[in-house]
């Protein structure tokens, strides 16, 4: 039987940075566990959008760093993530307009480059766009995409230079607690002794919560997604539209998706409502892309909370953390998340004020903060 | 025309066929007229005028020409009237097309093209895949008063059996004696004269099981197919190799030489090194005999010839030299295969220190077995099982062929690779199994299908089969 100052509870995006930030504050007797391969859960599903055109001072405030570390990223890993600042550009109604104007005020005072532009300059920066129906655009030229595959490998092989375990096929099945103090947690495989435990357990993470007795408000959305084939790139920003987001990677596939407006669900499958529904929307957008041959199609999960905010820091137990609830922006979240969690369990508070106000306790003293700008 | 070119490819004279080209077209290549044939496709035009390389790799910008050559490799990917990535395989000629190489990845397409609206269809019965085990079973559906729905995504029914011309080895009731491009023609007939509805060149992409539908892609046109029952008859694909040049123009999987000679007329290369001497390879290697290219020998990775002895007799007739023991080590070429290497091989298989082999050759053939295409039924939710002896992952199946899902059921080399006779008798056994689900009177008829699949599987070449099936039947 091990011990280990920190197990860590899923191997998306959350946990291996969460990870990453406590080696680089020297502590190293820690272990990742994850049920199946790493980035197999939502990480490994996502559309690849890293943005900071948020409606809410703690997600512009969280972003606007994430988007710094980002960048640290991808000069310090021992390999790229493939960070690019190709700007987010969201299209806008008439009607959206003054809304959007509001927002990037707010962004503007908490230092984010956005701003609002007329369809002319749409045209500028995506020429093939069709702006029929379109009033202008709010546009963040420092927003991004990485590659979610890079990203979790590069964070793999930081983590195994610093010599900390990763297990993967192995599931934590339950925590121990005694006198209100962690005392074990046991996977299929082996037991590991701990006072410290990190929920990044996404999708999972409301029943590993379960196992000590707390209870996440969270709900499950498939949300699907699917890629083309590959062409050299010419379309560097992600584009949004309502529901509609899609970018092209750096290996030249065309990755987006839409909203079906579906009930929770606790099923993967993909359906036969979502490529008819994504070809009409993209090609409403982007004409030019119409030969184009669909590659794959996939679903994964949002994991939701009622306000759209993740759910970070400690709870009522002592010792036990959450990294959950990313309602759709975990991945972008990322290395903000980890190194707020990092701070925590090393400092016992999180580096950013802001991030304090997304805990466990909101839901229970009902200051609940509404994000807005949710897309797909 | 190019004469050099056409003069050097085409075949002019052939023992069992005759080639109905149809009129000519020309179309332009980076700017040159190339003169075709109406039926061909863009790919064999190109190489029958002399054509090998088509594109250049998207990373390391190494050539690529033809590799599959029915649309399943993406090797021949070309720029085609603005669009980027179209399989030119698989594209039939039209005049005045332009086409263009790709280097690396292609550009973004130029134009644009409409759709046509998404069709829902309500079937009794799909079957997807046209081959024997497909077209046989279509014709007992519709012999017992069900018109089932067959979905190929070749511009021709028939599947394998169209590139057939050898006699067919199996029992006389399913065409033993018998070449297989006349067994196939005799089974388009009937589906036609049965009025069976088929959509060709219309692939199958996708299952959803939620709701059970089956997504199909024609020409440009989504059509959603909501059956009652599913036959999936997709047959099985070539299995690549790894070895260095792999990728080099030349380099043909065996099924694609095949096309070639038997549907096309043309000549893969002037000189073959065939590898792998199951009957495949060995059936092939006859072939490209027969169409006038040289084979420099077959190469065989096993100890022992694992096909029949009568092929292999007839290629040693010729003085064509079998290798057993003996794998590709290198294909050579800046443009095109110019020189292959082999190597022996000890019997833990195992490369022998200084046994390589040098071979002036233009062209190398793979005939390394094939895997079943289960993808489908993987997506669709079906359990799966690994069996060697079945050449892959396979369905898990009860004894009239259905899965572990009570409205899929699957025959032919799918359901484990085999032979088109068995395949015949299982589109047949799978055919009644469906029409006794349905309340009809099948009892007997699967009785005896499933003996006649018993007496096929009895002779020595079915005690792999029979140890494979133990593994993946339930009941
Ligand atoms: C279609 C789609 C598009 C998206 N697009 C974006 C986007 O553009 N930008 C963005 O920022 N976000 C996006 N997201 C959201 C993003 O993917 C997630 O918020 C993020 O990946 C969450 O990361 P995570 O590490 O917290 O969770 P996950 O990546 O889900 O990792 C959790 C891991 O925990 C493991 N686990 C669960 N239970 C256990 C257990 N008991 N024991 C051991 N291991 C366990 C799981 O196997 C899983 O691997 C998208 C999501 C989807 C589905
Ligand atoms: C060189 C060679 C020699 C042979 N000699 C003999 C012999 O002598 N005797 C003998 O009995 N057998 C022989 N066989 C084997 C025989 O040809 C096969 O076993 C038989 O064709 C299998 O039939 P099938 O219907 O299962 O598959 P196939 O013939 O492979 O047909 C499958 C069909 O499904 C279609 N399809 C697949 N996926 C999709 C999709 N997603 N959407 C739409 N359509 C799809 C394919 O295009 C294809 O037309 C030989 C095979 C080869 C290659
Ligand atoms: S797809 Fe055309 S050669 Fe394989």
């Amino acid at each position: 039987m091990e011990s280990k100052d920190v197990v860590i509870i899923g191997g998306g995006i959350t946990g291996l940075s969460t990870a990453y930030y406590l080696a680089k504050e020297g502590l190293r007797n820690i272990v990742v566990i994850e049920k199946s391969y790493l980035g197999s859960g939502s990480t490994g599903r996502c559309g690849t959008g890293i943005r900071q055109q948020f409606t809410t001072r703690e997600h512009i405030i969280l972003m606007r760093e994430s988007v710094k570390l980002w960048k640290e990223w991808e000069n310090n890993l021992p390999k790229s993530v493939h960070f690019r600042q190709g700007g987010y550009l969201w299209l806008l109604k008439e009607s959206e307009m003054d809304a959007y104007r509001e927002y990037v005020r707010l962004q503007n005072i908490l230092g984010v480059n956005s701003r609002i532009i007329g369809k002319d300059d749409v045209k500028l920066i995506v020429p093939d766009i069709n702006t029929e129906g379109i009033a202008g655009a709010s546009w963040c030229p420092s927003d991004g995409n990485a590659y979610p595959f890079d990203t979790i490998d590069a964070l793999r092989i930081a983590l195994k230079r610093f010599g900390i375990l990763i297990r993967q096929f192995e599931e934590v099945k339950e925590i121990k607690v005694k006198n209100g103090i962690i005392q074990q947690v046991v996977t299929d495989k082996e037991t590991f002794n701990t006072h410290f435990v990190v929920d990044a357990a996404g999708f999972g993470a409301r029943k590993v919560a379960r196992m000590v007795g707390v209870d996440l408000p969270l709900k499950l959305y498939r949300h699907q997604i699917a890629v083309s084939e590959p062409v050299k790139v010419f379309l560097e920003p992600m584009v949004v539209k309502g529901e509609l987001y899609f970018t092209q990677t750096y290996r030249g596939r065309i990755i987006g998706g839409t909203d079906l407006n579906e009930q929770p669900t606790e099923s993967l499958s993909s359906t036969d409502e979502f490529l008819p529904q994504f070809a009409n929307e993209i090609l409403s957008v982007l004409p030019t892309i119409s030969s184009l041959n669909v590659m794959r199609q996939w679903a994964g999960f949002y994991v939701v909370t009622p306000d759209h905010h993740p759910i970070l820091g400690g709870t009522d137990l002592p010792g036990f953390l959450l990294g959950v609830g990313f309602s759709g922006h975990g991945f972008m979240l990322g290395p903000v998340v980890g190194k707020l969690l990092a701070t925590y369990i090393m400092h016992g508070t999180m580096y950013l004020p802001e991030a304090n106000n997304l805990d466990l306790r909101r839901f229970r003293s009902g200051c609940l903060i509404q994000e807005k700008a949710v897309i797909g | 025309m190019n004469k050099k070119g056409a003069g050097m490819r085409e075949i002019k004279s052939h023992p069992i066929l005759h080639f109905d080209r149809g009129g000519q077209v020309e179309f332009s290549f980076e700017g040159k007229r190339i003169t075709a044939y109406q039926s061909e496709t863009v790919a064999m035009a190109l190489y029958r005028n002399g054509i090998n390389v088509f594109s250049e790799s998207s990373k390391l910008h190494r050539p690529r020409g033809m590799f599959c050559a029915i649309g399943k490799c993406s090797s021949c990917m070309m720029r085609v009237n603005g669009v980027p990535n179209v399989r030119t395989c698989i594209l039939p000629v039209r005049s005045n097309m332009q086409v263009e190489r790709q280097h690396g990845l292609g550009e973004k397409p130029s134009g644009v093209v409409h759709f046509l609206s998404p069709v829902e269809r309500e079937e009794t019965v799909t079957i997807i895949g046209g081959g024997p085990a497909g077209l046989s079973a279509a014709i007992v559906f519709a012999e017992n008063g069900v018109k089932p729905l067959v979905i190929e995504q070749n511009p021709l029914l028939g599947g394998q059996l169209i590139k057939q011309t050898h006699k067919f080895f199996g029992s006389k009731n399913e065409g033993a004696g018998i070449r297989g491009i006349k067994i196939a023609k005799e089974m388009i007939q009937k589906v036609e004269n049965l009025g069976i509805p088929t959509l060709a060149r219309s692939s199958a992409f996708g299952f959803y099981p939620e709701t059970d539908t089956l997504g199909v892609f024609k020409e440009n046109q989504y059509i959603k197919v909501h059956s009652n029952y599913y036959l999936f008859a997709t047959g099985a694909a070539e299995r690549m190799i790894p070895f260095e040049g792999n990728d080099l123009p030349g380099v043909f999987g065996a099924g694609a030489a095949q096309t070639m000679m038997n549907i096309f007329g043309i000549k893969p290369g002037n000189r073959v090194l065939m590898v792998g001497a199951g009957n495949v390879g060995l059936i092939i290697s006859y072939q490209l005999l027969q169409a006038g290219v040289e084979v420099a020998g077959v190469v065989e990775a096993a100890p022992r010839i694992g096909g029949y002895f009568v092929h292999a007799a007839k290629l040693r007739r010729f003085g064509v030299p079998i290798l057993t023991s003996t794998t590709i080590k290198r294909a050579i070429g800046v443009a095109r295969v110019e020189k292959a290497v082999t190597v022996s091989l000890d019997d833990k298989f195992n490369e022998i220190p200084n046994s390589e082999k040098e071979w002036g050759i233009d062209t190398v053939c793979l005939s390394t077995g094939l895997i079943p295409s289960v993808t489908l039924l993987a997506q669709a939710g079906c359990k799966m099982k690994y069996s060697p002896y079945l050449s892959g992952y396979v369905p898990i199946r009860n004894k009239n062929l259905m899965t572990t899902k009570e409205n899929i059921f699957i025959a032919g080399d799918v359901s484990g690779v085999e032979e088109a006779s068995t395949a015949i008798l299982e589109g047949q056994l799978a055919a009644y199994s469906i029409l006794k689900k349905m309340g009809k009177d099948a009892a007997l008829q699967i009785d005896e299908t499933r003996s006649e699949l018993e007496k096929l599987r009895s002779g020595p070449f079915g005690t792999k089969i029979l140890k494979g099936l133990e593994e993946v039947q339930y009941e």
